[in-house]
């Protein structure tokens, strides 16, 4: 190999691996991985649906009996799932691929550390912040994923309403984060 | 030519650009920040910021996953 491949091949590696990906790369990236979830799930992408099973799945393991939940019985497409299991359902497969693709790429880009919690102050909010989220993803029946991102891509005015109150969220969350945490 | 420091390991998006801004208000021209962060978008939207800003910018990856972004405030 020439010096000069061997440089042009050092540079393409940084630009894929360790620089961050232009959004418009990234916004291309998603709308096509969308379409394939949407073949293949036959719904578009959504993540926190999710979480419902794995908490249920949790929940079971401590002798727990999610199963009479009106969430399960009422709909019968979930109770199935429940049901089933982990290795077969999509949706936990997806999640899980997921966050090994992220390690993957973290790790591809030499860039994997474990992080140290700064103080009490942050502990507290991302404990209080997850909570939340995973709350209110489940009263809007989506996260950014599931209820904005599908929403909109399949044209649906629900996404575009979520989308309003994001902004209006971020407004005021990046107030308390200024405030608190600063 | 005063030189600040900033630790900002451990602090995610946006923290440490919200730290920067306040501390390059504070700064006169001529000074330098220099901040440790080790959150990946903040390499991303830090330098964004100070080179729009027209500030010099330089970032150097300390270890894996870590990083100082040397600001210079100037005029």
């Amino acid at each position: 190999m020439t010096a000069r491949a061997a440089a042009e091949l050092e540079h393409l590696k940084k630009l894929m691996l360790k620089d961050a990906w232009p959004y418009w790369v990234g916004g291309i990236l998603l709308g096509l991985l969308n379409i394939i979830i949407f073949i293949y799930m036959a719904s578009p992408w959504g993540v926190t649906t999710t979480f419902v099973f794995w908490g249920a799945w949790i929940y079971e393991l401590f002798g727990g009996h999610p199963e009479t939940w009106s969430f399960f019985t009422m709909q019968a497409p979930m109770m199935q799932t429940l049901k089933g299991g982990l290795l077969n359902h999509g949706g936990s497969i997806i999640n899980i691929g997921l966050i090994v693709g992220a390690f993957l790429a973290t790790a591809a880009a030499s860039q994997f550390k474990i992080k140290k919690i700064k103080s009490s102050r942050q502990l507290v909010a991302a404990l209080v912040g997850g909570l939340m989220m995973g709350y209110g993803s489940r009263l809007a029946f989506g996260c950014n994923v599931g209820a904005y991102f599908s929403g909109v891509s399949s044209m649906s005015l629900h996404g575009w309403v979520f989308g309003i109150f994001i902004f209006i969220g971020a407004y005021l969350g990046s107030k308390l984060v200024v405030k608190y945490l600063m | 030519m005063a030189e600040f420091t900033i630790d900002a390991l451990g602090e995610a998006c946006p923290i440490p650009l919200l730290k920067a801004q306040k501390k390059c208000k504070e700064i006169q021209v001529g000074d330098v920040v220099i901040m440790n962060i080790d959150h990946s978008c903040a390499l991303k939207n830090v330098p964004e910021w100070a080179r729009k800003e027209g500030y010099n910018v330089e970032v150097e990856e300390v270890e894996e996953g870590v990083w100082d972004i040397y600001i210079e405030k100037t005029a």
